[in-house]
């Protein structure tokens, strides 16, 4: 079925690329952005060199939705810098739609925009000059502008606000049209570091369903979150980063498969009694966690999930269960705790 | 050429926002003229020597205004980039399909116009009000010599504003160096009466050549040679200032 999806999401890219939907000027490839064993070093004097990058590779292809992810100080950002031509990386190299991101830094930056992590808005303009600046910038005619306003600002709840300056807006709403601004142009790779911080959850819902709409129509997005959730439910494939290098790769089921086979057993009980939680015990689950009449156990394997089902059934206390594997919040946890042990 | 307008457009927009900023830019050379010029002038009597002729100390500072009024308006420009990075907008700025140079270029076009517009009110008020004698035939070249000293200041203290952090520092800094460089230059006085040490230091004074340069071109002292020198200097200090700071903003992160 995935397969299948990914046909026809290709087959949709190129039909739009040949209506000149979005303008790709570069050489054709099916990697939007190749990264190949890049480093980057912060050496600041009077200081120790902090290895920020530490030789990371990967790919993303056209038209899917990547997830940088990783904690604090992981090197996601800096990694987004390099490829958004902030940053010039120490050594590796960095290939963003076909252009190298050292020798040729504008062909990438006409191919891209970026929702930086900070909040970006012109604090002295009101939110319909800050469109107008931004599609000036990325080449728009102001008939152009004035189109993609009305439909992103009705998309992001924002039409009561154009005329508000950016200084009188609470921190949400100026992410929002941070966030908003990207999606009146139609570069073909979308940066977005920290996209949705700030936001209520209704606006963060349209934010996701924007992003998902453009990826459907073939734009390649690039996004760094802390919020797994958002990651699992939009990205194709992820990249999870510690301490600057890639510790798992690959789709979200390829890296949620990396959980070691984790599995959480959710057992609802009429009471729960001593002999159940003997039955539990006696098969040596990883995890015990009891809320009222409901255990949640986490076990490895499906045979061993299985073996506590039965013995649980036993006791003639069990009312339903539910079996669930790991999410990628549990791979994240545990992927970055099993590398910081390592180190 | 659309990237370039697509900042001065911004800038512009910005601009129209703020009356203070506005003031600043278009006023406060002009009050120095009618203000500390006139006090001057009525301090000194006959004007000042130099050489053989007699000058009057109002029409002897309209040049130095004019060169005032290009750095203060730099200055002004390149605080912007401290303004820009408080609202985060400096970072997604360098992201956006330009090089670096259309950057810098498109952020003082619209400020070199300003200038342009300031000389104009400067050198109506000199004529109107001080009776300044002005080289007319000669007044397209001032402003092109407004235009190349705002943008060779702005290029030089945006280099300063790429290398300091933080706004209060650079505050400090460019005060102190506003201070030196009018007081080491010959916007206040003529070098030939300052000691020897004074002349030789402000001589090597950017501010003093543009200052010199406008001077002849208004009301034609010095002579051609040394404005050609002067002219062809800071020509070179703005293209010198120019690739420095593109190499600075390229390394700014």
């Amino acid at each position: 079925m995935k397969n299948v999806k990914e046909i026809v999401r290709l087959a949709f890219t190129q039909y739009l690329c040949s209506d000149n939907f979005i303008h790709f000027t570069t050489r054709v490839s099916d990697f939007a952005i190749e990264v190949l064993d890049l480093i980057k070093i912060y050496q600041k004097r009077r200081h120790e060199p902090v290895k920020a990058v530490n030789g990371i590779s990967f790919e993303v292809r056209q038209g899917e939705i990547f997830g940088l992810l990783g904690p604090n100080g992981a090197g996601k950002t800096t990694t987004i810098k390099i490829l958004t031509t902030l940053l010039a990386p120490t050594s590796g190299a960095a290939r963003v739609a076909g252009h190298d991101v050292v020798a040729d830094p504008l062909g990438v930056r006409k191919q891209i925009c970026v929702v930086v992590q900070e909040n970006a808005i012109e604090l002295y303009l009101s939110v319909r000059n800050n469109f107008r600046t931004f599609g000036r910038f990325h080449g728009l005619t102001s008939r152009e502008i004035e189109e993609r306003t009305d439909r992103v600002t009705e998309l992001f709840g924002l039409r009561e606000y154009l005329n508000e300056k950016g200084l009188d807006l609470s921190g949400g709403l100026k992410r929002r049209v941070q966030v908003a601004k990207t999606f009146i142009v139609d570069k073909p790779i979308v940066f977005l570091d920290e996209a949705t911080t700030g936001m209520d959850a209704f606006h963060k819902r349209a934010t996701l369903e924007a992003i998902k709409e453009e990826s459907r129509k073939g734009r390649t997005i690039v996004l760094t979150t802390h919020i797994l959730d958002e990651a699992e439910e939009l990205c194709d494939s992820v990249a999870i980063m510690n301490r600057g290098r890639i510790i798992a790769r690959g789709s979200v089921e390829h890296v949620k498969a990396m959980s070691l086979r984790l599995l959480y057993l959710t057992l609802s009980l009429e009471t729960v009694s001593q002999d159940v939680l003997q039955a539990i015990q006696e098969r040596n689950p990883l995890n015990i966690d009891i809320k009222n009449n409901t255990i949640e156990v986490t076990v490895r394997e499906a045979t061993a999930a299985l073996d506590v089902l039965a013995a649980v059934k036993q006791t003639g206390l069990l009312r339903h269960f539910e079996i669930t594997s790991a999410s990628l919040e549990d791979v994240f946890l545990q992927l970055v705790d099993k590398k910081a042990s390592i180190d | 050429m659309r990237e370039v307008l697509a900042v001065v457009y911004r800038e512009y927009l910005i601009r129209r926002t703020s009356p203070t900023w506005l003031f600043f830019d278009l006023a406060v050379p002009l009050l120095y003229l009618l203000m500390f010029g006139v006090a001057f002038d009525k301090a000194l009597g006959h004007g000042l020597r130099i050489g053989e002729a007699i000058v009057p100390y109002n029409a002897f500072f309209l040049g130095g205004v004019l060169s005032m009024s290009s750095f203060g308006s730099a200055m002004n420009q390149s605080y912007g980039f401290f303004v820009d990075r408080d609202n985060g907008i400096f970072y997604e700025f360098l992201t956006y399909p330009m090089t670096r140079g259309q950057f810098l270029l498109g952020k003082i076009l619209f400020q070199c116009v300003m200038a342009v517009v300031q000389c104009v009110l400067t050198i109506a008020a000199g004529t109107l009000i001080l009776q300044i004698g002005i080289r007319w035939e000669l007044l397209p070249f001032v402003f092109i010599g407004m235009t190349i000293g705002t943008a060779g200041w702005f290029f030089f203290l945006a280099i300063v504003a790429f290398r300091i952090r933080r706004n209060d520092t650079f505050n400090t800094v460019i005060n102190v160096a506003y201070f030196v460089l009018m007081f080491l230059s010959s916007m206040f006085y003529p070098l030939e009466q300052v000691p020897s040490w004074l002349r030789a230091i402000s001589c090597a004074n950017p501010l003093t050549w543009q200052t010199d340069a406008l001077r002849f071109l208004t009301i034609g002292l010095g002579s051609f040679s040394s404005f050609m020198l002067e002219a062809v200097g800071f020509g070179a200090f703005l293209l010198l200032s120019f690739w420095f700071a593109v190499r600075t903003l390229q390394k700014a992160l």
